[in-house]
């Protein structure tokens, strides 16, 4: 008789959303700077949005995109972080010795980061408010972009898992996340990509999937319901997930098999 | 399901390095049976328990634990066993109370069911006023003991324990020592257990099986194992340290014996009949002109055993196993 995956899935994402409440520092951090980009980039860059390319549109708007990315990536770069952190004071070890799921030993801790993220998403739209923001699409819009964070949270939750499971090493799950600075930072990060002047930035941005998720999350904020416009960051996160999903997946079999 | 463990012909030839850290190991453990696995760092203990506790697959060879084949049925073999690696395997971040509950949720229990357990293991290992202290404020021992706690939550019929009391204080020790008997004792729990200290297998184990290199080299009662090398130990050093090995050859073709072996500073004869023995060896070594410092006649203890079947002087308070 096995157990019960759901149960034990549950059980092993509350009990990584424990430790990650306990270790406020593991978090904090992450969701400072993010909100930190969203004042900074606000404040010092606003007035770009009077170029004719923007169109009139609300900077804060154009720059939240940003700072919900970075928080999402970071909050689920704590998925890879708590499974090496398991591996390393043999808890890991613990739980493969017990009649777990193994899917729920590798699913606990993503879906524990997937819930930091989206908390941390909340909370970033929250002082985005407080600074003023409009959403062209009301309510709506806001749901999207939070689902967008999600599913872009759940592709980086499972490059940093399966760094993590592959590794078994904290610092080279840590150095995994520095994949965090290109994806920023290599796209339509600060200005509109008409407005890019360099031609290589021009074509990392087009190769960066981060710049889709960006445009879809500025589309319903500033435009609109814009189908197609929307379904580009849609369709990004889907080809991230089934990649780095299937990486995790991969890496997870390995970590529990018993070769 | 019942409380043994059998292995015939168990190999573990790893494909990294191609290294065989098992090569053929075969042996039985009864119900309720205390049997301690003995062997040097590297000898393949730790493998063996590994592969016995499922956390890796055997290369060869069979092994049924609890009535449940390890490669067949590794989910059913973890629902009989208690296991308590090398390494303590608790979460710092969560309380003794937490961890254990949690333990006992995984295993099946209802909510009110595993705070009864936790309670009542606390008890046992005594850790109940620090059970709302989080784990990584606990001292080693205390974490060892939680460790055996959590071991225990399922009540499992079979306990394997890869060095229990390494590292710890000799009251923790004890204090461990005293709980396996109990459950060995009063709940009949089958013991698998390694240690590297070996009067601690002197004292727990019903029976001992000592692996080098791979192989089980001697298997038996501890009093069983003594008896094979001899009644007595004499040991000699002497005031000059070159003076081992002329000693050790001139014993050999004198008085043909075979079993001696040079530890450190010392050389170990294993003799039967000591007292006689002691004067011929003496004469011997005199006639050699070799100066002798000090001479000692003992029983010989399991150490001796060991030293001598593996070959190597084993290294008290040396790390875990390369394995």
């Amino acid at each position: 008789m096995g157990n019960n995956v759901f149960k034990d899935t549950w059980l092993i994402t509350k009990r990584n959303i424990m430790t990650t409440l306990r270790n406020p520092f593991s978090f904090i951090p992450n969701l400072v700077i993010s909100a930190f980009f969203l004042l900074v980039y606000e404040g010092g860059l606003s007035g770009i949005s009077e170029l004719p390319t923007f169109e009139g549109a609300n900077y804060l708007a154009f720059i939240l995109p940003v700072s919900i990315v970075s928080a999402a990536i970071g909050g689920a770069g704590g998925a890879g972080q708590g499974i090496v952190k398991d591996i390393e004071n043999g808890f890991f070890s613990r739980l493969l010795l017990t009649p777990a799921s193994r899917l729920a030993i590798v699913l606990g801790p993503i879906i524990a980061g997937m819930l930091q993220l989206f908390v941390q998403t909340l909370l970033i739209l929250g002082i985005a408010y407080l600074l003023g923001l409009e959403s062209a699409t009301g309510f709506g819009g806001i749901l999207f972009v939070i689902l967008i964070a999600i599913g872009w949270g759940l592709a980086f939750a499972g490059y940093s898992a399966g760094v993590a499971l592959r590794t078994k090493n904290a610092q080279a799950a840590q150095a995994g996340t520095f994949i965090f600075f290109p994806l920023i930072f290599l796209s339509t990060t600060f200005v509109p990509y008409e407005l890019i002047e360099a031609q290589w930035l021009k074509v990392a941005a087009t190769i960066n999937p981060t710049t889709y998720i960006f445009e879809s999350m500025r589309t319903v904020l500033i435009d609109g319901w814009h189908f197609w416009d929307l379904m580009q960051g849609v369709f990004a996160i889907l080809i991230a997930c089934s990649i780095t999903i299937t990486f995790a997946a991969v890496s997870a079999k390995k970590a529990v098999s018993r070769g | 399901m019942n409380g043994t463990i059998k292995v015939k012909h168990l190999a573990k030839t790893f494909k990294k390095g191609d290294v065989k850290a098992v090569k053929d190991v075969s042996f039985e453990v009864n119900e309720g049976e205390f049997f301690a696995f003995l062997g040097p760092n590297g000898a393949g203990k730790s493998t063996v328990v590994q592969m016995l506790t499922t956390l890796i697959n055997p290369t060869g060879g069979e092994a049924f634990v609890a009535g449940y084949d390890v490669s067949k049925n590794p989910g059913e073999v973890r629902r009989h066993i208690g296991v308590a690696l090398q390494e303590t395997g608790v979460d710092p971040d969560l309380t003794g109370r937490e961890m254990i509950e949690l333990q006992a949720l995984i295993f099946g229990y209802q909510k009110e069911e595993a705070k009864q357990r936790s309670d009542k293991l606390l008890d046992i290992v005594q850790l109940q006023e620090s059970s709302s202290r989080r784990i990584g404020n606990y001292s080693g021992g205390m974490r060892r003991r939680l460790d055996l706690a959590l071991t225990l939550v399922h009540e499992p019929k079979i306990l394997f324990l890869d060095e229990p009391t390494t590292g710890l204080d000799p009251s923790n020790r004890i204090a461990i020592w005293k709980e396996l008997q109990r459950l060995n004792k009063e709940n009949g729990t089958t013991i698998f257990l390694t240690t590297q200290y070996l009067e601690e297998a002197d004292s727990l184990a019903d029976r001992i099986s000592i692996i080098n290199k791979g192989l089980i080299v001697a298997s038996g009662t501890p009093q069983e194992l003594k008896a094979q090398i001899g009644n007595d130990l004499i040991t000699l050093t002497f005031a000059k340290q070159e003076d081992l090995m002329k000693a050790k050859n001139a014993l050999e073709t004198e008085l043909e014996m075979a079993d001696i072996i040079i530890q450190n500073d010392r050389l170990n004869l294993y003799v039967n009949e000591g007292n006689k023995q002691l004067l011929q060896v003496v004469r011997v070594v005199d006639q050699y002109g070799l100066e002798i410092e000090t001479t000692n006649l003992s029983s010989p203890t399991l150490d001796d055993i060991f030293l001598k079947i593996t070959n190597e002087p084993e290294t008290e308070g040396s790390g875990n196993d390369g394995e």
